[in-house]
């Protein structure tokens, strides 16, 4: 069954249209994430289907029924805030069982539920404390706990991880599909990091201006984009656009990946100099200046001594290479 | 930095600072030294016309005497019956007020909130006739009631600025984290926002106790006899038309305006900072 579905979604705040039309189904134990640049109306999609903010048009069903006029206190559903949210008067322990005792639960209930989310977490040791007396990784794991306690139907986070630091926000990654599996509960993950949005998802929503712009599992994105935004988001380094008719091809665009240009001293396709190398140890990055199509990436997998100013060659690898038309459509 | 730390003036500044803060202080204080100082004056002083000299002894009885003569236990009695009942009725309406107009977006939501302001703007002594028929029309004319109500009246639209943009400035997050759970609003509002006001309300209640406590035109406009009248209005009276017992006034004024002073210190551990310290990043 579906756990979510939107129906022709739509919102705007006054004149200025926010999300425009989205269509989507969740099915019952997935992991979505919707992911996008700045601005392209993924949290505010997000909120409206926490309620927190109103749908201008359009359906929001959780399992099967209507919500649109339902108050967030009433849709069943936990949500983790980017900014964590956490009660400051209120220790660990009651953060996470206010909801449980505002429901009207048992002492020994609320006590029970708060320790088993607090197990899977690694909590216990915090309980006693206020969020002020931890870190901002703790503090995250607490934001997160809180909604688990609940057993909601449906979890939203909205960037959860963008406060951390590079090293917690890999460690708290895990930690959510970890939790994923573990409770089998559909999940809702909003975020502008697409590493995060291929690791974590089962399933990607990619959006930009308010428009869905593809759906599908993170490698069928990656390997299969409909069009030259989501070849460009998905992946990193960046996918590079070549000039197509400059390499005698009849597409607009060619799309290849840095790991799918090569590079050579001595032969190749476009000409041209290296501007900068980033060496990152099992991987090296060349990027190079070329006269007919900018500035293009290399990724070579190992150590790799590549000079400044240095004259290269390189060559596409044709059967790797996506084609675009002018409109940046998947010629396929 | 600016202001630069008075240390690192040029000499001839600080001496100069040195000299003005204890006669600006003096000055200040003036004042209450007078009153302090007529307040254990002996009657006869005053008699003879030594008005700013030296007592010719310290006359603590005066302190009995305003107790044993006046009946300012009773004016102090009054003063409690109307200065907690606003403090109470004020902070009750102006935290219900604050949270609406606060958390909740309508379409006269700015409206309502201009007029509470635009109430503290009106002179409040041109409201004194009407005020003083409506008190008498609904019988609370010359009542501790009469006042309290008028008080709260009048004193809620500061207070609901005050609480407003107190709960403003909380993070909306904490709110909305709060509906997600499940918790109706009614329970967001005490279990949640209202521990955090607490310093607000500290601060207010300080700031409403001491206003109305101190008040002497509304105590004069709508009380007349000892049975009602504060202390401020009642103080007043024990100068007769014949008789000036200003040593009486100044002791019942020094012991008048102790419980503002309690009532700071009472509340002062509430006033804290950063209550809401580890709510959001």
């Amino acid at each position: 069954m579906a756990a979510l579905t939107l129906v022709n979604v739509t919102k705007s705040f006054g004149k200025t249209d926010v999300i425009k039309g989205v269509d989507l189904e969740v099915q019952t134990g997935e992991f979505c994430v919707f992911v996008g640049p700045s601005g392209c109306g993924k949290s505010t999609l997000l909120r409206m289907i926490a309620g927190l903010e109103d749908v201008s048009s359009g359906e929001v069903m959780i399992n099967g029924a209507r919500v649109n006029d339902v108050a967030p206190a009433k849709r069943e559903i936990a949500m983790v805030f980017q900014s964590y949210a956490l009660y400051p008067h209120l220790t660990v322990r009651d953060n996470m069982g206010l909801a449980l005792k505002q429901a009207g639960q048992s002492k020994a209930a609320v006590a029970k539920s708060v320790d088993h989310a607090a197990a899977m977490l690694a909590l216990e040791p915090l309980l006693a404390r206020r969020p002020s007396e931890l870190s901002g990784g703790q503090r995250q794991r607490v934001a997160i706990g809180r909604a688990i306690v609940r057993t909601p139907k449906l979890f939203l986070f909205d960037e959860p991880l963008s406060n951390l630091d590079a090293a917690l926000r890999v460690a708290t990654r895990i930690e959510i599909a970890k939790l994923h599996r573990d409770l089998d509960a559909t999940m809702i993950y909003v975020t502008h990091d697409q590493i995060e949005a291929m690791t974590l998802a089962d399933r990607i929503v990619v959006l930009r201006d308010g428009r869905v712009e593809q759906v599908g599992a993170p490698m069928d994105l990656y390997n299969d984009p409909d069009n030259t935004f989501v070849a460009g988001f998905i992946g990193s380094p960046m996918m590079n656009f070549l000039h197509a008719g400059a390499l005698g091809m009849r597409s607009a665009t060619m799309g290849v990946r840095p790991e799918h240009l090569a590079i050579s001293r001595t032969a190749g396709q476009i000409e041209g100099t290296v501007s900068h190398v980033e060496k990152l140890g099992g991987e090296t990055l060349v990027y190079i200046n070329t006269a007919t199509q900018g500035l293009l990436t290399v990724r070579l997998f190992g150590e790799h001594d590549y000079r400044v100013d240095e004259t290269v060659q390189l060559t596409p690898e044709a059967a790797r290479a996506f084609h675009f038309d002018a409109a940046g459509l998947r010629l396929r | 930095m600016f202001p630069r730390p008075i240390q690192q003036a040029p000499r001839a500044s600080r001496i100069a600072y040195q000299v003005a803060l204890p006669v600006a202080l003096l000055l200040w204080l003036l004042p209450l030294l007078g009153v302090a100082m007529t307040s254990v004056r002996p009657a006869s002083d005053l008699a003879q016309g030594n008005y700013f000299g030296m007592p010719s002894y310290l006359a603590f009885e005066n302190y009995a005497d305003v107790f044993r003569n006046s009946p300012i236990a009773h004016y102090i009695l009054n003063s409690f019956k109307v200065t907690i009942p606003t403090v109470i009725g004020c902070l009750v309406l102006s935290c219900m007020t604050g949270f609406a107009l606060a958390i909740y977006k309508f379409r006269s939501n700015l409206l309502v909130f201009f007029l509470f302001v635009a109430g503290n703007f009106v002179p409040f002594q041109i409201l004194m006739v009407p005020v003083r028929d409506l008190t008498l029309s609904l019988g609370l004319y010359n009542s501790t009631l009469g006042l309290a109500l008028f008080h709260i009246a009048f004193q809620t639209g500061f207070c609901t600025l005050f609480m407003r943009n107190f709960i403003k400035a909380l993070p909306f997050e904490l709110i909305e984290a709060a509906r997600v759970e499940g918790v109706s609003e009614v329970r967001i509002f005490w279990f949640i926002v209202l521990p955090l006001m607490r310093p607000a309300i500290a601060a207010l209640s300080v700031l409403i106790f001491t206003f109305i406590w101190n008040d002497y035109f509304w105590a004069t406009v709508l009380t007349t006899s000892a049975e009602t009248q504060p202390v401020t209005a009642g103080l007043n009276s024990l100068n007769g038309q014949w008789v000036a017992a200003w040593h009486l006034v100044s002791a019942g004024s020094i012991i008048a305006a102790l419980p503002p002073v309690v009532m700071f210190f009472a509340m002062q551990k509430h006033f804290i900072a950063g209550l809401t310290l580890g709510a959001v990043k």
